[in-house]
C-alpha cells in the first residue's frame, strides 16, 4: 500500500486564529540546578473552526504546550499569539477543560457552570442565567442543577466543566485529556457528543489525548509530539468525513492507516521515554 | 438513590454507610460498661465501704451534687463567665488564625520565613505563659481571653496553612482560567477549599481553648468554672468538684460536636473527597 500520509501544509499565520512561533518552556530544577526543558521549538498554526487534537505519550509535554497557550505558563522562548495578539496570561477567548473535571466541590452543578460567567461582565441582569441554563442543557444536565458534583459520575461531572467552558462562549476551546479520567463505555458516547458539541457551536479546538483512537476520530489534524525534550514530532491530515461514527469507522482504511502510522510513530516515542525514565 | 429535597428538586443522594446498624450494637455495649463501673463504684464505695467518701463519691451523690449545682444562681454566673471568655478568646483565634493560615500557606516567601516561628510557638508549653498573662493583664476577663486566644490560635493557623498548601492546582488554574484572580482568587477558591482543614483546626482550638480558660481560672480569678472548681477542691466538697467536671466534659464534648456537625453542614464534600475528581 502506498502511503498518502504527507505531512500537513503550513497555513499562512495571518489566516490562523493561534499562532504558536519557535515555543520553548523550561524550569529550573533546584534540586541538581539543572534546566528542565519541557518543550523546545514548537511552531503550530490553527485555523479558527479547526479542531487540532494533541497526541503523545504522557510526559512528553503536551500539557505545558496547552498551558502557555491557555496562559497558565510563562513561555521561556518564542510566543503564542491569539487571533494576533501575544497570549500574556489567562483570557475570556479561551477557556480550558480539566482532566480532572478541576470542579469546585461545594458549588452546585448551576453554581459551577456559572463560574465560567462570573468574572465577566455578563453576570449583571437576569441573562446570565439563561445561558448558565442553555449551557447545562447543551451538555445534556437538565435536571442536575442542585446537584453537587460528588454526586454525579466521572462522565457526568466532566459534562459540568464542559458546560462550564463553554458558558461564556470563548472561541478557543482547550481540552486537556479531557476523557482520560472517564470509563470506556461512558467516554465512547462522550466523544461523539463533544464531536457534535463542537460541531454545532463552531469553535476552535485543541485536545489533548494519549489515545491514537481518540485523536483520529475527534480531529482534523493530529499534532503528534515526541518527548525529551517535547516537540512537534509531525503533522498529519486526518482527512475523514464527518460526523464520524466510532463503529462505521473502524473499518474505514483511512482510520486504519492513520491508526497504523501513529502506532508506529508513537511506539518509538513510548519505548524512548520508558528507557530514559 | 434519587430523593427529593425541600426545594422540590430531585438529588441524588448515596445511601448511608452500612456499617451504622453495627455501630447500634457498640453503643449499646459501652452503655453496658458504663453502667457496669457506676454499678462497682458505687457498691465499693456505699455498701462495701473499701474507699472513704469523702476521698471518692459515690455515684448517687456525684448526681446529687450535679444537680443541686444546676438550681444554683452562682454556677449559672460562673457558666456565663467563662463561655463568653471562650467565645470572644475563640472569636479572635478564629479570625486572626484562618486570616494568618491563609497568608502563610498561600505565599511560599511567608511559608518559609513565618511558618517556621509558627510551628517552634505551636510546640512551646504555651501553659507555661499563662502566671505571666495574669501578671500583666490582671485578674480579670482579659487575662483569660489572651489564654484562650493563645491556645487556640496556633491549631487554627497551621491546620489552615496546610490547607491552603494542599488546594489541588487544578482548582486554582481553574480559577485563574475563568479570570479569577488576587484578593478573589482567595475567597472564591482558596478560603472555601480550606475550609474543611480550618473547621477542624478550629475544633483543637477550642478544646485547648477551654483548657486555657479553666487554667486561667484556676491561676488567679474571680469567676467561673475554674474557679468554682478550685473553690469546691479547697474547701474538700468532692462531689461538687466532680459534679463541675462533668460539667466541663460535656461543655468540652458539646463544643466539639457542635464544630463538626458545622464541619459536616458547611463543607460535605469533605467527608467524600476521596471520591471528587479524579485521582
Amino acid at each position: 500500500m502506498t502511503t498518502t500520509i504527507e505531512p500537513a501544509e503550513d497555513e499562512a499565520s495571518v489566516s490562523s486564529l493561534i499562532s504558536v512561533r519557535g515555543l520553548g518552556v523550561s524550569y529550573d530544577v533546584a534540586r541538581t540546578g539543572k534546566k528542565l526543558v519541557a518543550i523546545e521549538g514548537v511552531d503550530l498554526d490553527v485555523r479558527e473552526g479547526e479542531f487540532v487534537t494533541v497526541l503523545g505519550p504522557s510526559g512528553c509535554g503536551k500539557t505545558t504546550f496547552m498551558n502557555v497557550i491557555a496562559g497558565l505558563v510563562k513561555p521561556s522562548a518564542g510566543q503564542v499569539l491569539v487571533a494576533g495578539e501575544p497570549v500574556t496570561g489567562p483570557g475570556p477567548d479561551r477557556a480550558v477543560v480539566f482532566q480532572d473535571y478541576a470542579l469546585l466541590p461545594w458549588r452546585t452543578v448551576f453554581d459551577n457552570v456559572k463560574f465560567g460567567l462570573e468574572m465577566q461582565k455578563g453576570l449583571k441582569g437576569d441573562g446570565w442565567r439563561d445561558r448558565v441554563q442553555e449551557a447545562i442543557e447543551l451538555v445534556g444536565l437538565s435536571g442536575f442543577e442542585h446537584s453537587y458534583p460528588r454526586e454525579l459520575s466521572g462522565g457526568m461531572q466532566q459534562r459540568v466543566g464542559l458546560a462550564r467552558a463553554i458558558v461564556a462562549e470563548p472561541r478557543i476551546l482547550l481540552m486537556d485529556e479531557p476523557l482520560g479520567a472517564v470509563d470506556a463505555l461512558t467516554r465512547e458516547v462522550m466523544r461523539a457528543e463533544i464531536e457534535k458539541l463542537i460541531a454545532a457551536t463552531g469553535k476552535t479546538v485543541l485536545f489533548i489525548t494519549h489515545s491514537i483512537e481518540e485523536a483520529i476520530l475527534l480531529g482534523d489534524r493530529i499534532v503528534v509530539f515526541k518527548s525529551h525534550p517535547g516537540a512537534i514530532k509531525e503533522v498529519i491530515e486526518t482527512g475523514l468525513a464527518r460526523p464520524r461514527s466510532e463503529r462505521s469507522i473502524q473499518s474505514d482504511p483511512r482510520f486504519l492507516e492513520l491508526r497504523d502510522h501513529l502506532w508506529d510513530a508513537l511506539q518509538g516515542e513510548a519505548t524512548a521515554a520508558a528507557v530514559s525514565k | 438513590m434519587t430523593v427529593t429535597s425541600a426545594t422540590g428538586t430531585n438529588r441524588i443522594v448515596r445511601p448511608r454507610r452500612v456499617v451504622r446498624s453495627g455501630e447500634g450494637k457498640w453503643a449499646w455495649l459501652l452503655v453496658g460498661v458504663v453502667a457496669a463501673v457506676l454499678l462497682v463504684w458505687e457498691a465499693a464505695v456505699s455498701w462495701l465501704q473499701l474507699v472513704p467518701a469523702a476521698f471518692l463519691p459515690p455515684p448517687t451523690e456525684i448526681i446529687a451534687a450535679f444537680v443541686r449545682l444546676l438550681g444554683e444562681p452562682e454556677f449559672w454566673q460562673a457558666f456565663v463567665y467563662s463561655m463568653q471568655n471562650l467565645l470572644i478568646g475563640l472569636a479572635l483565634a478564629i479570625v486572626v488564625g484562618v486570616v494568618v493560615g491563609l497568608a502563610v500557606g498561600w505565599s511560599p516567601v511567608l511559608r518559609f520565613t513565618v511558618a517556621p516561628f509558627l510551628w517552634l510557638l505551636y510546640s512551646t508549653p504555651k501553659v507555661a505563659l499563662a502566671p505571666l498573662f495574669i501578671l500583666i493583664l490582671g485578674l480579670g476577663n482579659e487575662s483569660k481571653i489572651a489564654l484562650v486566644f493563645l491556645l487556640a490560635v496556633f491549631p487554627i493557623i497551621l491546620n489552615t496553612m496546610e490547607g491552603a498548601v494542599t488546594v489541588s492546582p487544578s482548582l486554582v488554574s481553574a480559577g485563574r482560567v475563568f479570570g479569577v484572580n488576587g484578593v478573589y482568587l482567595g475567597w472564591k477558591v482558596i478560603f472555601p477549599a480550606t475550609l474543611p482543614y480550618s473547621l477542624s483546626g478550629i475544633q483543637r482550638g477550642a478544646a485547648l481553648g477551654f483548657t486555657g480558660e479553666v487554667l486561667g481560672e484556676f491561676l488567679g480569678g474571680t469567676g467561673g468554672l475554674g474557679h468554682l472548681l478550685e473553690f469546691a477542691a479547697y474547701q474538700f466538697m468532692m462531689a461538687e468538684a466532680i459534679a463541675l467536671v462533668i460539667v466541663m466534659v460535656i461543655i468540652a464534648n458539646l463544643t466539639l460536636w457542635l464544630i463538626s456537625t458545622l464541619r459536616r453542614r458547611l463543607a460535605p464534600w469533605y467527608d467524600d473527597r476521596k471520591i471528587v475528581g479524579a485521582s
